[in-house]
């Protein structure tokens, strides 16, 4: 019967496919195949017209271009502490919230919603509240130290400056699912630990977190692969300053490709992002679904 | 006793973390509330109250920022872009959980490579793609695009989703004298509410939010959505911060009411199918 079905319906099945793979192959498949390998081997200034094949010399130049390496460290600089951060502090918003609670809907709210607001504007209000309101702060409580510090002078205090806004607003997200997980443990195995004296962080370590090992594996995806793309926040806060000490591999690009018109030595970067964010979540996924525990 | 504890418990804990959430979400508050200031006292005086209910910001911001039209072009894109991005997802990911063998599986792994494929890849391609097929300076461009780009996200999710649903319950449907659409729509389609809620919701946000594509494709100024409108209007007046804090209030109201509605399904609808 089902394999009768199955035969008869075969070409719906189909038919239901093309439209999003048309879709998503004009989107993504389309320019990564077509538009940006092909140009990483050209010279190629859209400003000038000139585009030239040049074989693989633009990723020779890639190693010798010090704003190039230097914000491919200060990318994984950035990702490490934006990664564990949001985790961290996700999981343990998580982990109270997803208990009864009173007023557990308002709390989720007032972490999620930062979130879902455009990272580009709020990083203009960071850029207000760092330089306006905790200096005014500061000064009115009497504290100098808080008030005379320059959030964005030095390459270090950006960088804070940018880890902080981005832990900020990744966080929200990253709760939610570690919310659902947390739900997905039945009780029943809570209350067995319990009565095994198995509480507090004994029980977060010993039951919860391997039980949690398929959200964490989502997570650690979701946010490996956005703190490799971040753009917004950096380009809002810094624009990659001082003096380009805070670019983004995806801002770096950026300037070069639609700033200086560099195409083809953009496209070469780009290729290396892809890379980059390709290797990582192959590894990643292949080390946490090993450790996964069967619920 | 012990239930004592618990409750004194749940009420200590949550009002700690209702100061936490509040403090978290101070730079929102503070966006709202100096959105009802005038200029130099959101300058002086950004962390208090305001002394009075100014509205000027509003009217004044709307007029400078020609905010209608760009806040209806974001309607337009987002609304289109939400229903083309969920309904090819639904009907791909419907598809591929029923189709056999190698080639849906082939087709699954093709999906999901797009999860790795950061859009900083290819928005160099794509600006010179749009220039092409005349996609620039267009709002169906965006919508197609971002289409595109959520695919891969969405059927992933999907996909999981339907692997829970018991492939007995449409063979019954069947039974029943369901055609294929009928059984599609009105049998598995309802059972997958929340999950399509979520992955609405969340393609609802990343379309409203997104600031790259729409500044690469639409320059001119009638169409340009809500956040590039914002970022000109941020980077070419440093000073006027309450038009643009007034202009960015207004543009997170939608934000908030669609997170107010979906907020019950936001937690259920994601994860299990993303996990398993």
């Amino acid at each position: 019967m089902s394999e009768l079905l199955y035969k008869k319906n075969r070409s719906f099945y189909f038919l239901l496919i093309i439209p999003a793979l048309f879709l998503y192959i004009f989107s993504l498949i389309i320019p990564l195949v077509f538009g940006t390998i092909p140009s990483s081997f050209y010279d190629w200034n859209l400003i000038e017209g000139s585009k030239n094949f040049i074989g693989i010399e633009n990723y020779i130049k890639l190693f010798s271009d010090k704003d190039f390496i230097h914000s491919l460290i200060f990318t994984m600089i950035l990702a490490f502490f934006t990664i564990v951060g949001t985790n961290l502090l996700a999981f343990f918003t998580a982990y109270f919230l997803s208990e009864k609670l009173f007023g557990k809907s308002l709390s989720r709210a007032m972490f999620f919603i930062p979130n879902i607001i455009s990272g580009i504007m709020v990083s203009f209000v960071w850029v207000f509240i760092f330089t306006g309101a905790i200096p005014s702060l500061g000064k009115s409580l009497g504290i100098d130290s808080l008030a005379n510090i320059s959030w964005f002078g030095t390459p270090q205090m950006a960088t804070i400056s940018i880890i902080i806004v981005s832990i900020w607003q990744g966080t929200g997200f990253l709760m939610m699912l570690y919310i659902t997980g947390f739900q997905t443990i039945p009780t029943d195995v809570l209350e067995a630990g319990m009565l095994d004296g198995c509480t507090g962080i004994k029980k977060i370590i010993k039951i919860q977190i391997p039980l949690l090992m398929p959200t964490i594996t989502i997570n650690l995806f979701v946010s490996i692969a956005g703190a490799f793309k971040a753009f917004d926040i950096p380009l809002a806060l810094t624009a990659g300053g001082p003096s380009k000490s805070t670019q983004t591999i995806a801002l770096n690009t950026y300037n070069d490709a639609f700033i200086s018109f560099n195409t083809g030595y953009a496209s070469a970067k780009s290729v290396i992002l892809f890379l980059i964010v390709a290797i990582i979540t192959i590894i990643q996924l292949r080390i946490t679904r090993k450790q996964e525990v069967e619920a | 006793m012990k239930k004592m504890n618990e409750k004194a418990r749940m009420y200590i804990n949550g009002v700690l973390l209702l100061i936490l959430g509040i403090i978290f979400m101070l730079p929102v508050f503070l966006i709202i509330l100096n959105a009802f200031k005038p200029n130099k006292e959101i300058l002086t005086d950004f962390i208090s109250l305001p002394k009075y209910i100014y509205l000027d910001n509003f009217t004044e911001a709307m007029e400078v920022m020609n905010f209608w039209s760009s806040f209806k072009n974001t309607l337009i894109v987002t609304i289109l872009t939400v229903a083309l991005a969920t309904f090819s997802s639904f009907f791909a990911a419907y598809g591929i959980s029923h189709l056999k063998g190698k080639f849906s599986n082939g087709l699954y792994l093709f999906f999901v490579l797009g999860q790795i494929i950061p859009f900083h890849t290819v928005m160099i391609a794509i600006s010179v793609l749009a220039t092409k097929t005349h996609m620039t300076n267009t709002l169906w461009g965006l919508i197609v695009l971002n289409s595109g780009f959520f695919s891969a996200f969405g059927i992933m999710t999907f996909v999981g989703f339907l692997k829970g649903v018991p492939k007995e319950l449409e063979e019954a449907a069947t039974l029943d004298g369901c055609n294929i659409w009928r059984t599609m729509f009105q049998v598995v389609f309802p059972l997958l509410t929340p999950t399509t809620i979520t992955l609405a919701v969340l393609f609802f946000l990343w379309t409203w939010n997104d600031f790259l594509l729409p500044s690469i494709l639409n320059g001119e100024q009638e169409l340009r959505t809500i956040t590039v409108n914002l970022y000109m209007f941020k980077s070419s007046t440093n000073a006027q911060w309450n038009l643009f804090i007034a202009g960015l209030t207004l543009s997170i109201i939608p934000i908030i009411i669609i997170y107010i509605f979906a907020q019950k399904y936001i937690t259920s609808g994601l994860t299990s199918g993303a996990i398993k």
